[in-house]
């Protein structure tokens, strides 16, 4: 791409060609250039051009000049070093020469950030044309009868699809019919993508804009004697949603394991219908979850056992039924942090992993809406930035799935039929104003429904209290307000009250109904305290409180804990209760950067202190100490590690006792340790291997000694193990391609009860392999795969059993320990298509999903017959081809 | 609560691949269908008569051994230390708490409920009452069995379990002031005809068919429930119905009183043109009634 222009002869009249330039060689001097430069993702772009005088002498002979430059530009944009590589003498060299070196550029980067950058740079000099470029520009000394003539072809210059203004891009006009790089016209784009020529003389021009990142524009203008032209041009991006690529995921990268994604990348991979938050299921230490449900099994823990929260505010659950769409609109998702151990006292209560999603924090200056539609939902959001100088942000977004009209379709001759549905809906106000502060608040929430029925006539089983529609209904509603300001030159205030309802609720038929209802008052208060670059404290509070509320409905006779009788009496039964619940969790940690340069050491050091009324006669007290260490030991090499404790209180229902006596349960423990080791391969390259061991201890388990309802039901006696490998090597999506491939290798094992040995943990799986890819096509085209192993789950093997005439079933012995087989493993590829279509104002994406491409074996389970003599494998999902679209536009 | 949703769904979604395994209602191999008790709630000291339903779709089932014992659970009684071998059962127990009832054919199938059954319950207990087990080992091969060898009772449980099929109820003994009794079916209608006991229905290949039970008059019965706090009620049985075929399908495997029809979907190919189908109904008390309906396919 460097030099085309030189290429192909054209004179470039003091054209800005930052942009056309690629880099030469690193700028590091003391360091001989590595043997292939790693890629770009940004060129450097020029932000202030200055227009060098016109030697004189060679204006007086009439000569006109270009003169090739090498600068070198640093990591903050401006030149160090210039020198002429091309002289073309009688001044020129000198007057480029020293207007280059006060050149202003946006760095240069790569996929770890900017970077210094050598450059070749033409520096062209004419006496027929006005020298540089746009109105905005300024005009230079020479020629300067042209400068002084009126502007007569005027425009602006936008991205097409985006509308977003293209700023330091040069216009070319050429007149109609000359070959390509003959002589013509160049003005560059100023701040708000206007360019302005003037005393083009009247006649048929040819318009040409070039520039790295977008593909050629032409087209025809006339000018006419004394009319000012007016031309908005377009120009379309060779690679729509790679902009801001990286800049997608705000956070500083500290945690020891934070795995990022960019959202260019995630738009692409199959199977996650362009939603973040599924990406993770993708990364290591996440096991593959039962027909792609989305649960989030993090390192051997319990799905319950991971936290999953939105502007750090935590919600029930991230995902909608069957786990295929997260609850929060994709495109109001900013990053997603997935932190599968090894995390900072910010977040607490859960012993497995954290799933952290950020929504925006800024929305665009003009009208945006997006909208998709595939098979299971249609959605959109809208945003726009109202007030003077856009400074109210708002943003709205709602989804609705039809899944349920569509399933009788195919159901129509089975006797079950589930009919789910859910919708979401997020509206975000964001201050953009100039004040001190930052100020968002969003409401959002969402609700999942799911009807299974039977025709009239049919039996739901045979007992008599199971008969009627099955459902279930849950639903969660948050406001949360984030309030951000500094106090002083290095304390700061961050304030996140938030406030909201979790609901859920069982029913089968007209007999059986629980429900669980909780108001939930959450409060997260951080005061960062930032004395230098090499020391940040943070103190903060994250409150919980709120009651909850429950309710059981059911026929029940109370004996049937001490005897399994089917002929025991049933009366109606009922149990409920509101318990009020609160816990200000405090939490202290330091980021320290000992060394010279603060971006080789950190080390952060935290507690967090976690008190919990889990009910009235339950309170808790738990004390955990955590460090993370991440240690830049090269420039592209870094060591990581952390240990630490993680103490989850028990949920509500636990602490439950019919009779009212004092629960005894305690916090569940996990001791967690991670030592890992990262690397930058170079060309966007990427390696990264971590192992863990966690030991997690006062596990609460069913109490084997339960005999009545007025027994306790649960027990502080179970402890668990996990600990395995985890790599990941990754091609960032600098070029037309991405990819990575994820590798965990584990084992998870847990003891309910002393005595008893080690079983698999339910969903234990030794191997996963993942390894997801894709690529850009000519013509807006793209496709993207995911390929899977993962070794089968765990399960128990039964043989023919006994008859118990009175139920009709078989009690059937078990040929295996509790988990001592393991299911075949499971393999999968899928596949996605992308079809973008790019209009002036908008854009259309047509795409096919083509989930389980290869529809292998894949059990979930095994299904035994009526008397356990045959069995056969329930099997993953099969090929599921899902077509849909997204629009996108701009106003 | 979200997980069960999710495997729900999913599950009906295919969970998405035909299961391959043989239905309940097929009875391809010997199986125990039922086993009434007569009478069906016994008060101690009652002697109880035994019958059972026990099919095989090739030959007759050869012979069957019954065990009783007195116990709070578990898979039925022990067979080892079983009193009274040949003997028909007179409510003595051995060391597993086991007596023997007898062996069908070769003994009547009797039992005496133990006197002292309900001693240890107080007077609402008994009322409500307690259950004994009757194990049921239906043996397709039982030559020295029929000698009275209880060794090779013993080495036929160990064998393969293709040769003996294991079942066991419950029998309620109470001093209950409406003791339950077994429902009876008495007939069935077929597309609304009715046929009674015994009596060869005709069918034609690879068609569908209505069909529901006939239960004889007073089979739903009304019955005390004293409620745990303490109140009288008068109840109604619920029953339902489960459904067995050589060959063929039902388009569900049981259905509830009142709604008691059932699709019965013939065979394409019959393997033989004389066949059975049965009906059990289970009053979920305890009681249990049933009929086989012979069946010749067109």
């Amino acid at each position: 791409m460097a030099g085309w222009l030189r290429e192909k002869g054209l004179r470039a009249v003091l054209a800005v060609l930052a942009g056309l330039i690629g880099p030469v060689s690193p700028a590091r001097a003391e360091e001989p250039p590595p043997e292939e430069p790693p890629p770009l993702i940004k060129n450097p772009q020029l932000l202030e051009f200055v227009q060098a005088p016109y030697p004189p002498e060679a204006q007086a002979a009439g000569l006109e000049g270009k003169v090739i430059l090498e600068l070198e530009i640093d990591v903050t944009g401006a030149v160090v070093s210039a020198k002429v590589s091309g002289p073309a003498g009688h001044g020129f060299d000198e007057a480029a020469l020293a207007a280059a070196q006060q050149f202003v550029f946006a760095p240069a980067e790569d996929a770890t950030g900017p970077v210094p950058v050598i450059i070749e740079f033409e520096y062209g000099f004419t006496l027929t044309a006005q020298p540089g470029a746009g109105e905005g520009a300024g005009g230079g000394e020479g020629a300067a009868e042209v400068a002084e003539a009126p502007v007569n072809l005027e425009g602006v210059l936008l991205e097409m699809g985006t509308r977003r203004l293209l700023e330091g891009i040069t216009v070319r006009i050429e007149p109609a019919g000359s070959a390509p790089g003959s002589d013509g016209l160049d003005a560059v784009t100023d701040g708000e993508g206007r360019y302005a020529f003037r005393g083009v003389p009247s006649g048929e021009w040819t318009v040409r804009v070039r520039h790295p990142g977008f593909l050629e524009m032409t087209g025809a203008i006339t000018i006419i004697e004394g009319q000012v032209t007016e031309a908005k041009l377009w120009l379309k991006n060779q690679a729509y949603g790679e902009a801001g690529v990286v800049g997608a995921y705000q956070r500083e990268k500290v945690e020891v394991t934070q795995r990022t994604i960019s959202m260019a990348e995630v738009r692409r991979i199959p199977g996650t219908f362009g939603d973040p938050i599924r990406v993770i299921q993708n990364l290591p230490g996440a096991a593959r979850a039962p027909f792609g449900t989305g649960l989030l099994i993090i390192r051997g823990s319990n799905p319950e056992d991971s936290g999953v929260y939105v502007d750090g505010i935590r919600i029930p659950l991230i995902y909608h039924l069957g786990g295929y769409e997260s609850v929060i609109n994709p495109d109001l998702v900013e990053g997603v942090d997935y932190l599968p151990g090894g995390f900072g006292v910010q977040y607490g209560r859960s012993m497995g992993g954290a799933v952290d999603v950020t929504t925006k924090r800024e929305f665009g200056e003009r009208p945006h809406l997006t909208w998709s539609t595939d098979i299971l939902d249609s959605g959109g959001m809208f945003t726009a930035s109202l007030g003077k100088q856009g400074q109210h942000g708002v943003g709205i977004a709602a989804r609705r799935s039809y899944i349920d009209l569509i399933i009788p379709a195919f159901t129509r001759n089975s006797g079950f039929v589930a009919k789910p549905r859910w919708y979401d809906y997020q509206l975000k106000y964001i201050y953009q104003g100039d004040a001190p502060y930052e100020f968002s608040a969003m409401v959002f929430g969402f609700e999942d429904v799911l009807i299974a029925s039977t025709p009239d006539g049919f039996a739901q089983g045979t007992d008599q209290d199971t008969q009627g529609d099955l459902g279930t209904r849950y639903s969660t509603h948050r406001l949360v307000i984030n309030y951000e300001r500094p106090l002083t030159q290095t304390l700061s205030l961050r304030a996140i009250p938030s406030f909201g309802n979790d609901y859920g609720e069982f029913t089968l038929g007209d007999s059986w109904t629980a429900t669980n209802s909780q108001n939930t008052f959450e409060v997260r208060l951080e005061l960062p305290w930032e004395p230098s670059e090499h020391f940040r404290l943070v103190p903060g509070v994250d409150f919980l409180g709120g009651w909850a509320k429950f309710s059981v409905e059911l026929p029940f006779n109370p004996e049937l804990f001490a005897e399994t009788d089917p002929f025991a009496e049933r009366e109606p039964y009922g149990v409920s209760d509101t318990q009020p619940g609160w816990g200000p969790d405090t939490y202290l940690f330091a980021q320290i950067r000992p060394l010279a340069d603060p971006d080789q050491l950190l080390i952060t050091p935290g507690v967090r202190i976690g008190y919990v009324t889990v009910t009235e006669e339950l309170s808790q007290t738990a004390i955990d100490p955590r460090m993370t260490v991440r240690w830049a030991i090269q420039d592209k090499s870094r060591l990581k590690g952390s240990v630490g404790l993680y103490s989850q209180p028990p949920q509500p229902f636990q602490a439950y006792r019919d009779d009212g006596e004092p629960v005894k349960l305690t916090p569940q423990y996990s001791l967690s340790s991670t030592i890992g080791f990262e690397q930058d391969v170079g060309q966007g390259f990427h390696g990264d291997i971590e192992f863990f061991y966690k030991h997690m201890y006062d596990l609460i388990v069913n109490n084997p000694e339960l005999e009545s309802l007025n027994d306790q039901f649960f027990v502080n006696e179970g402890v668990g193990r996990a600990y395995g490998m985890e790599v990941m090597l990754r091609q960032d999506p600098v070029g037309p391609g991405f990819g990575w491939i994820s590798y965990t290798l584990s084992r998870s094992e847990r003891r309910d009860h002393p005595g008893e040995d080690f079983y698999l943990f339910d969903y234990d799986q030794t191997h996963i392999l993942t390894g997801v890819g894709g690529w850009r096509l000519p013509g807006d085209f793209e496709i993207s795969a995911k390929a899977q192993y993962v070794t089968g789950n765990p399960t128990s093997t039964y043989a023919s059993g006994v008859y118990d005439i009175d139920l009709d079933s078989y009690s059937a012995f078990s040929t295996s320990a509790y988990n001592g087989e393991r299911l075949p493993p499971y393999w999968s590829v899928s596949a996605r298509f992308d079809k973008l279509f790019t209009f002036k104002t908008w854009q259309l994406d047509l795409y096919l999903d083509l989930l389980n491409a290869i529809h292998g074996i894949n059990p979930e389970f095994v299904i035994y017959n009526y008397d356990y003599t045959e069995s056969d494998y329930v099997r993953g999902l099969p090929i599921i081809p899902s077509p849909g679209f997204e629009i996108k536009a701009d106003f | 609560m979200h997980l069960l949703s999710a495997f729900l769904w999913l599950g009906s979604l295919g969970g998405c691949n035909r299961i391959e395994v043989a239905e309940s209602w097929q009875i391809d191999r010997m199986r125990v269908l039922a086993v009434a008790a007569e009478p069906a709630e016994p008060q101690p000291g009652e002697t109880v008569t035994f019958r059972s339903l026990i099919v095989s779709p090739d030959k007759p089932v050869d012979c069957s051994i019954w065990l009783a014992c007195d116990t709070d659970g578990g898979y039925g009684c022990g067979l080892s230390g079983a009193a009274g071998a040949t003997g028909s059962g007179t409510g003595d127990t051995g060391a597993a708490g086991a007596s023997f009832v007898g062996i069908d054919p070769l003994t009547p199938l009797v039992w005496t409920v133990p006197e002292e059954f309900l001693a240890e319950q107080t007077e609402a207990e008994r009322l409500e009452g307690r259950s004994a087990l009757v194990t049921v080992l239906s043996v397709a091969e039982c030559d020295g069995l029929l000698e009275g060898d209880i060794a090779e009772a013993e080495a036929l449980l160990e064998g393969s379990p293709d040769e003996v099929e294991i079942a066991y109820k419950r029998l309620p003994v109470s001093l209950a002031p409406t003791p339950n009794h077994n429902p009876e079916v008495i007939g069935v209608r077929v597309d609304g005809v009715e046929v009674a006991p015994g009596v060869r229905v005709e069918l034609e290949a690879a068609a569908t068919y209505r069909v529901e039970p006939v239960l004889a008059e007073g089979a739903v019965e009304t019955y005390a429930y004293r409620t745990e706090a303490g109140e009288d009620e008068q109840r109604v049985e619920e029953p339902y119905f489960l459904w067995y075929a050589q060959e063929g399908s039902y388009d569900q495997t049981g259905t509830l009183y009142p709604q008691t029809e059932v699709e019965y979907t013939t065979p394409a190919e019959p393997a033989s043109p004389e066949q059975s189908i049965w009906v059990v109904v289970r009053d979920r008390r305890g009681g249990m009634g049933w009929l086989e309906v012979p069946i010749r396919f067109r």
